[in-house]
């Protein structure tokens, strides 16, 4: 199953999402939903191990991602890399990892909750498609997974 | 001198180890004789204080841990609201840190710090970078204690090292990012026995946090089983 994270305003390039993600594929819209900012207390890792202190709509994501095989983020750009809206989803899919540690890839990783995820990013705007390409591939490797590949949208005419 | 300093964490300032890597970064500061005034992100009240420093000071440091491989979603959303062009001209230098010790993890984001500045009207005054800050919060456990305090009294030099340069751009902050990656004799050595030590430093933390449940617990597939 792979589940879409659209961070885009709500509906905007559900067009394009279904020409360039095939399969068992779930949309998520997270424009209206609320979702606050990984505030990094710790709690999901040492307190309530896999559950999130902040209590809004990232729960009902998380356990979409428990049952997944792939994810990938539709974001907007700015400065070059994913606007805060995306890189937010994203910063809070930390309880789909444990505190303990390991060594994965060569690289100090934490280990995972449940079981490897793959990565992608669809992206719109203008960034550096290879700082993208590598991030998508930090990302993956963080969740022991592969990265699906960074794709730029083209103009939406959904929405025009 | 005189140095804005912003931090770039989510975590309440209380328990931000960022907070505190920028406290004893500041004491060097101080012992050089120039001055810092600090905004902390993970409070909304004070945005628009940070924001007008930011405009009207020329020397600007942003502290930030590093969150999945780049910057942490709050401070993207608060550079969002900074103008892109300035009156007068400014220097921002970051300070970068992350739980894990090795180097390599933090360069990515370095690399999006050192195109940032130029985005913002300003010039980049370069990056301190250091890993290993997870146990920075249990720095007053008596078995932290000793590598903590070492690791402190090395941003005290380092902000004595900046108020000397007026920048980031030295051999000695170049040297403080410490080892790229571990050699393979580490990775051995965590097999056979760091790991098992790592793993029993978790557990005592998760236990005085009052945590109750397995550190690697699967709640939410418990829930699908249930079902």
């Amino acid at each position: 199953m792979t589940i879409v994270l659209n961070t885009l305003a709500e509906g905007v390039a559900s067009e394009q999402i279904s020409t360039l993600i095939k399969g068992d594929v779930e949309v998520v819209n997270t424009s209206d939903m609320k979702i606050a900012h990984c505030t990094g207390c710790n709690m999901c890792w040492l307190k309530t191990p896999g559950v999130c202190a902040i209590k809004d709509d990232y729960a009902g994501i998380i356990k979409k991602l428990v049952v997944a095989e792939n994810l990938w983020l539709v974001s907007d750009t700015r400065f070059g890399f994913v606007d805060w809206h995306g890189k937010r989803v994203m910063d809070r899919i930390v309880p789909m990892l444990n505190m303990y540690i390991e060594f994965r890839d060569g690289s100090e990783r934490h280990e995972l909750r449940y079981h490897p995820l793959n990565f992608g990013l669809l992206y719109k705007g203008e960034a550096d498609q290879e700082f993208l390409e590598e991030w998508s591939r930090r990302v993956a490797s963080n969740l022991a997974g592969n990265s699906l590949g960074v794709i730029k949208m083209g103009e939406d005419k959904s929405c025009m | 001198m005189h140095v804005v300093i912003i931090n770039g964490s989510p975590r309440v300032q209380k328990h931000s180890n960022t907070d505190a890597i920028i406290q004893s970064f500041g004491k060097g500061l101080h012992e050089s004789g120039s001055t810092y005034e600090l905004y902390s992100l993970s409070n909304r009240g004070e945005w628009d204080a940070a924001r007008d420093a930011f405009i009207t000071h020329e020397q600007i440091i942003f502290a930030l841990p590093l969150y999945v491989e780049c910057v942490p979603s709050i401070m993207l959303e608060f550079l969002e609201t900074l103008p892109a062009k300035r009156q007068q001209s400014a220097q921002i230098s970051f300070i970068l840190h992350g739980g894990f010790d090795e180097g390599h993890q933090l360069r990515l984001c370095e690399r999006f710090l050192q195109s940032l500045p130029a985005q913002l009207g300003c010039t980049y005054g370069g990056c301190l970078i250091q890993g290993g800050s997870f146990l920075i919060r249990m720095r007053d456990d008596e078995k932290m204690k000793k590598a903590m305090d070492k690791k402190m009294d090395g941003y005290t030099k380092m902000g004595l090292s900046f108020a000397d340069h007026g920048n980031f751009l030295t051999p000695e902050v170049s040297k403080f990012i410490g080892h790229e990656k571990n050699p393979w004799f580490v990775h051995l050595l965590f097999k056979l026995f760091i790991k098992r030590l790592v793993r029993n430093n978790f557990d005592y933390f998760a236990k005085q946090w009052g945590c109750t449940r397995p550190l690697d617990d699967k709640p939410y597939l418990r829930l699908e089983i249930k079902r």
